[in-house]
């Protein structure tokens, strides 16, 4: 095996077959090297699939042709404690009218789809094959070899698109050695198999229309939150957990992900379903301050692989961003193949096309966010504020009444302690 | 639901070289041990009696958080299986 290419690219994920695609499409001869069976094979997300501008750019009917389940009109999020929990959701019509927010999807086949585009634009997949060294010759990137196969796949440059721990960027010297557990998330999720009907009528939905619910409290201290998301004829749940705090608590995800599918609300949610899969995979949440060195010379790094995940709370934005930096990175090879200037330099255009996108903007934007999450109070007190409050407005038994924003006060001093709750105000309203 | 049936649900193509391999010598001296608990697949055992870590990588989901969480670096190798090789998701 010794063949050459235009562009090499490491991982069949979302950024790697956006990148490819737009290189193919670009007449560039790309290797796309994946390690699965199948592209998707080893990947995991929540997960919702959010709007993809730039592919829909160079792909304009990708929503009618992408393999989708349902789409999101209904958004929730769920405050827990023990057995009571206090839900908001937002059901907008807009929701309901494409170009639609959002859509629940399956990883092995979207991934699978997405490659197999790229391959029907020219580009050569691979797939069984772990990336294994960076090969230079005369001081250049010259390709990479891959593990238990003899020989090299050559080309002047390669995009790391190999997901979070992107060994392909640590070996060119873009990323830190090792990994702060402070900037690290881990998801478990379980997918349970539920029939259509049932579905729609326990979560009020006709069509095709899903729901998507967030969880706060529910992670037994650890900082984290939970998912329910709802897929045809299926649902995925899971937990996401700080990896710094999750280290010390001495708990387990899956005894954590068990006692949130037994807590009696979630346990309604779920019931009468089967369980059909158990997954996880960690989650770059550092944000801004996380992004390694993007570009080396002969190597690109987008995705996952360059820390471009963006969890702010509400939303985990992931592979949109993995997407757009993936078109990005073909772009700039594209260019670099006109100058023939493959060196870090000539690839810095990548860069400038990531900082004038909505990608670093908005993580930009949202810097201080990841730091405001490490914050105990949110996973422990809140919800138990905000349960508590709720129940008290709503029991009627005979007792006086007391003014409420007395009784949040004084709930909020027994719980949080004024001064932490007007100092989690302040920090939460700089970094949002 | 039954916690030691979640791992039977998810599928391997098991090699039997392994993709991680760790010092042991290395966790003996750990004073955390955050591997133990914070792996999702269950891989990591600690005996407080023999003083003695062990590792199966037989359900590993490669998720990466032992690969984070340690701070020992106690692995001689962590990197992906061999192309093929290891957990095949089909539905997640
Ligand atoms: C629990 C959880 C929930 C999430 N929820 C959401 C969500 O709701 N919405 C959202 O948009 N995002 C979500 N994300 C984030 C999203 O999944 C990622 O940001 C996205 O998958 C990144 O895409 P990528 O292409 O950069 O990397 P990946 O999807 O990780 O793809 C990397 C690919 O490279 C391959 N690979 C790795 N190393 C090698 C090698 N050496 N040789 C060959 N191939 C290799 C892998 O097999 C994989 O196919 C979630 C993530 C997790 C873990
Ligand atoms: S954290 Fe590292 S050194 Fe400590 S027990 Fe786990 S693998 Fe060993
Ligand atoms: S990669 Fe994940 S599943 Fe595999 S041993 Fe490490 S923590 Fe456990």
């Amino acid at each position: 095996m010794s063949t050459a290419y235009d562009a090499i690219v490491v991982g069949a994920g979302p950024a790697g077959s956006s990148a490819a695609l737009t290189m193919a499409r670009a007449g560039l001869r790309v290797a796309l090297v994946e390690r699965g069976t199948f592209p998707g094979e080893k990947n995991m997300f929540g997960g919702v699939l959010h709007r993809l501008p730039s592919l829909e750019e160079v792909f304009p009917d990708f929503w009618e042709r992408a393999p989708l389940e349902r789409h999101i009109v209904k958004k929730g999020v769920t405050f827990m404690t023990g057995d009571s929990s206090f839900s908001t959701t937002i059901e907008a019509g807009n929701f309901d009218r494409p170009p639609y927010n959002g859509y629940t999807i399956f990883r092995p086949r979207f991934d699978r789809w997405l490659a197999e585009e790229a391959v029907k634009s020219g580009a050569t997949l691979i797939t069984r094959a772990t990336v294994d060294e960076l090969v230079s010759r005369n001081g250049r990137l010259a390709g990479v070899t891959i593990l238990d196969r003899k020989g090299e796949l050559s080309a002047p440059v390669v995009v790391a698109a190999d997901g979070v721990l992107s060994f392909t960027a640590k070996k060119a010297g873009l990323r830190q050695p090792t990994f702060d557990p402070g900037q690290m998330a881990v998801g478990v999720k379980a997918l349970i198999d539920m029939p259509r009907e049932l579905i729609d009528d326990r979560f009020g939905l006709v069509r095709d229309q899903g729901f998507a619910n967030e969880f706060v409290g529910c992670t037994g201290g650890v900082r984290g939150g939970g998912f329910l998301y709802t897929n045809y004829d299926s649902l995925s749940i899971g937990l996401v957990f700080h990896l710094g705090s999750l280290r010390t608590s001495g708990k387990t995800p899956y005894d954590l992900l068990n006692a949130f599918m037994e807590q009696p609300q979630v346990d309604k949610m779920i019931r009468g379903g089967r369980l059909q899969e158990y997954s996880a995979h960690v989650i770059p949440e550092g944000g801004f301050n996380m992004i390694p060195e993007l570009v080396g010379d002969g190597i690109i790094v987008a995705g996952d692989a360059a820390a471009l995940c963006n969890a702010t709370g509400v939303n985990l934005e992931g592979i949109n961003l993995a997407s757009h930096s993936g078109v990005l990175a073909g772009r700039a090879v594209v260019a670099a193949h006109q100058t023939g200037d493959f060196s870090r330099r000539g690839l810095q255009v990548y860069r400038e096309l990531l900082d004038d996108s909505y990608v670093i903007k908005d993580l930009k934007l949202y810097r201080k966010a990841p730091h405001m999450l490490h914050n105990d109070r949110i996973y422990n007190e809140y919800p138990e504020l905000v349960c508590g409050m709720m129940e008290y407005i709503y029991r009627i038994d005979g007792a006086p009444k007391e003014n409420l924003s007395k009784l949040f006060l004084k709930t909020a001093r027994e719980k949080v302690g004024l001064k932490n709750l007007a100092a989690d105000a302040f920090s939460a309203w700089r970094a949002l | 639901m039954n916690i030691d049936e979640i791992f039977d649900y998810t599928s391997f193509t098991i090699d039997r070289e392994p993709h991680i391999v760790l010092d042991p010598q290395v966790c003996v001296g750990c004073d955390n041990r955050g591997c133990t608990n914070a792996c999702p697949a269950r891989c990591y055992t600690w005996s407080e009696e023999e003083k003695k870590m062990t590792f199966v990588h037989d359900g590993c989901l490669e998720c990466g958080t032992c690969y984070v969480v340690c701070h020992r670096n106690a692995f001689t190798r962590w990197r992906y299986p061999r192309g093929g090789f290891g957990v095949a998701y089909r539905m997640t």
